[in-house]
């Protein structure tokens, strides 16, 4: 009982926060916001670390059930919040690495001096409170409304500078492809209550069938498709870049560290559907593992350090859609925590460098910061070491997890073993975008057109959950021992394994070999960047292959194909449709309707002619008139 | 002209014809009247004529019927007349107070 009032409290704090942000943001104080935005979130880690203790001791999942929502003949729903051991661990990084965020973006956001500052908590509260209820919702419909409330919230996030035409346009973009995916889902929901007459997870699990068929498979797709619009995976990935409009806690809270995984956390969530649907499961693998790698090629020629983080968080959560798509779920969920420290701590490291650059993004511009933001510098390091996946850093423990679990599943036509490949071929590709982003911004000489000369270090709260994130980076990798490595020691997947199973192959036992020569490999490619980019020993390899870096620039493309396909195809929908339905029909009806109104009325008003005697003339005739025709009427009778 | 026969008035006969007649004479005068003058006083007076134009017609139906409903009506015809007298009359009064009138087709704000 006191449990189910922790979970309902852990639920509505955020949104209570965000509830007296919105009424009040015109006249609170500063100070009132800088304790209630992020003291809503510290206290739902509280709550979570409660539940967290609880789901440690008994382990059991708990379906606290508080009230029907909807009862209607065969129809019923309760509002229910499902706490087992998956929601926690996603709880724990929502409210835990967002609390750290929502912290630094006092710093951060402190030259926003009007009400625009507690707006953004108001969001960022919203948004803590959306992303919560997607991962804890017990049925479908809380599922559908937090999928949907994360993708209003980054909506109002990505375009918070509502006044600069490019972040309103990424926010639309952000929205309308995300809105793609909530279609799937909700379709995803109907075609499940269509098949099993269940809304709540634990009654449609428990009414699956017990082999693969039709409608499982097609279950399975439409959650993939929400899956991949949310996460931004191939091909509905152009949002996530373009997001990166939004003030950078938001790229670090939404676009690294939570919303961009709920895909993945949908994954785990359905798995006993995607268990049974062998096409859905390993599409979810594909997809991965091709977004991986193409997200790290164009990583390679970006020049915002944004944008290429951006890339490098589509490529990991590639990562993460190839492990959980494989059925290694612990492996990916285990990577989603790595990820949500080290790259949470990029962004913010990043944001400290475009803080002290007076917002300057383009790192071409930066250079020679290692000399003066020493601390920032260590810590952005210690991230992109763990993003290329360096030991002893948690990326390395996690990644290694994923491509070992993909390298030692047994064979389904050597379908895992390829995928361990492109993995591979991306984890090296990592190495040298990330080393590219890294020697380039902090190492060398300062560029001749830096924006700052003599950059300041961030002030105290923006440094604190950076280092924060460091140390959780630095130690994160003791969570987990490498299945092929002989040491019992698997935290994440013990602790998963009650909700999503156990892996359910074991390891070769070889799995040190690709392992060293991922590691080898990543990170020679990363201090091979060195030689491209600051000595400049090597001749640049695009003079090689200038296609190549054409075709990675333009970002092989997308957009311009879904402008020409979808975009213009629309418009012309639109403009016909403007010429020939809204104008004559939609607005001609009423428009219409008011013109004859009014012409008659002109017409009408001519017999009005203010004199008196008209009047009167018009009443005589016509009681002459009358009077005429009665006579005529009756003689004639 | 058809006949409507005779209607007794004391101890003699008249010809129900010479009374309609009358009352037909007043109601042109009265509604020619309201068309022609513009002296907004006069087509006050032409309306009143009109009205007992029509008085006239309902006492002598009365009579020649022998039902007092008729003679009734005129009394209540009256007091209305007297009634619309004073309230055109206050109208006019008004009128004059704020501009100098005596031609109603001078008040012809109202058109459209």
């Amino acid at each position: 009982m006191a449990l189910q009032a922790v979970a309902l409290a852990l639920l509505l704090l955020p949104a209570a926060g965000a509830l007296i942000l919105a009424l009040s943001a015109l006249s609170i104080s500063r100070r009132v916001v800088r304790l209630l935005g992020p003291g809503v979130v510290w206290l739902g880690f509280l709550c979570t670390l409660v539940l967290f203790v609880d789901s440690l001791q008994s382990g059991g999942p708990h379906d606290f059930s508080y009230w029907t929502w909807i009862r209607s003949g065969a129809f019923s729903l309760p509002a229910n919040l499902l706490v087992d051991r998956l929601s926690v661990f996603m709880c724990l990084v929502v409210t835990g690495v967002g609390g750290l965020i929502v912290t630094y973006a006092v710093g951060y956001m402190d030259h926003e001096n009007d009400a625009s500052y507690a707006r953004f908590f108001c969001y960022m509260d919203l948004f803590i409170f959306s992303m919560l209820l997607l991962v804890l919702a017990g049925n479908f419909v809380f599922l559908i409304m937090g999928w949907a409330m994360v993708g209003l919230s980054s909506y109002l996030l990505i375009g918070f500078y509502y006044w600069r035409y490019s972040a309103v346009a990424a926010a639309r973009k952000a929205f309308v492809m995300n809105v793609v995916g909530d279609i799937a889902l909700v379709l995803a929901a109907f075609a499940i209550f269509a098949q099993y007459h269940q809304t709540t997870y634990a009654g449609v699990f428990g009414a699956l069938p017990r082999a693969d068929d039709p409608w499982v498979e097609v279950i399975g797709f439409l959650l993939l498709v929400g899956g991949i619009a949310k996460s931004a995976q191939l091909p509905l990935h152009t949002w996530l870049p373009d997001a990166m409009e939004g003030p950078t806690p938001v790229s670090a809270l939404i676009h690294a560290a939570t919303m961009v995984t709920a895909g993945v956390y949908l994954i785990g969530r359905m798995h006993p559907i995607f268990d049974l649907a062998f096409w859905a499961h390993s599409t979810a693998a594909l997809i991965g593992a091709v977004t991986a790698l193409v997200a790290a090629t164009i990583g390679i020629v970006q020049t915002d350090i944004k944008r290429v983080l951006a890339y490098s968080t589509m490529s990991q959560i590639g990562y993460m859609f190839l492990g959980v798509g494989l059925g290694a779920y612990a492996a990916g969920f285990y990577h989603l925590l790595a990820h949500a420290f080290f790259k949470a701590l990029l962004f913010l490291g990043a944001g400290n460098v475009i803080h002290a650059m007076n917002d300057e993004q383009d790192m071409r511009r930066y250079g020679g910061l290692w000399k003066q933001l020493r601390p920032t510098s260590i810590c952005f390091l210690i991230g992109s070491l763990a993003l290329v996946g360096i030991f002893p850093l948690v990326g390395f423990f996690s990644k290694e997890l994923i491509l070992g679990d993909a390298f030692s599943k047994p064979d389904q036509g050597g379908f895992p073993q390829v995928m361990w490949a492109v993995g591979f071929l991306t984890a090296v590709l990592t190495g040298f975008y990330t080393g590219r982003m890294w020697w380039i911004a902090f190492w060398g000489e300062p560029a001749r057109d830096r924006p700052v000369e003599h950059p300041h270090e961030a002030p105290p709260v923006m440094l604190v959950p950076v280092v924060i994130l460091t140390v959780l980076t630095c130690i994160g990798g003791a969570l987990q021992v490498n299945a092929g490595f002989d040491i019992p020691w698997r935290q994440v997947e013990d602790f998963l394994s009650p909700v999503v199973g156990p892996l359910p192959w074991s390891p070769r036992g070889l799995e040190w070999i690709p392992t060293a020569a991922t590691l080898l490999l990543g990170g020679v490619a990363f201090l091979a960047a060195y030689n491209f980019y600051v000595s400049r020993v090597w001749r640049p390899w695009s003079a090689a292959v200038p296609w190549l870096q054409r075709l990675l620039e333009r970002k092989y493309y997308f957009d311009e194909i879904y402008d020409a396909v979808f975009v213009r195809t629309m418009d012309g929908v639109a403009n016909v449709g403007d010429r020939f339905l809204e104008e004559p029909v939609i607005d001609g009806a009423p428009t219409g309707v008011a013109a004859v109104a009014e012409a008659g009325a002109g017409t009408l008003s001519l017999t009005q002619s203010g004199y008196f005697r008209t009047y009167v003339l018009v009443f005589v005739g016509g009681a002459l008139l009358g009077l005429a025709v009665i006579l005529l009427a009756r003689t004639a009778g | 002209m058809p006949d409507y026969g005779q209607i007794q008035v004391g101890s003699g006969t008249l010809d129900a014809r010479l009374v309609l007649g009358l009352a037909v004479v007043l109601f042109v005068l009265g509604a020619v009247g309201v068309l022609i003058r513009r002296n907004p006083i006069v087509i006050l007076v032409c309306i009143e004529l009109m009205l007992n134009a029509a008085n006239l017609t309902l006492i002598m139906f009365a009579a020649q019927l022998h039902n007092l409903e008729g003679q009734l009506f005129t009394l209540m015809t009256m007091t209305v007349a007297a009634a619309e007298a004073v309230v055109g009359l206050a109208i006019l009064v008004d009128i004059f107070r704020v501009r100098d009138v005596d031609d109603v087709d001078q008040l012809s704000e109202l058109r459209g």
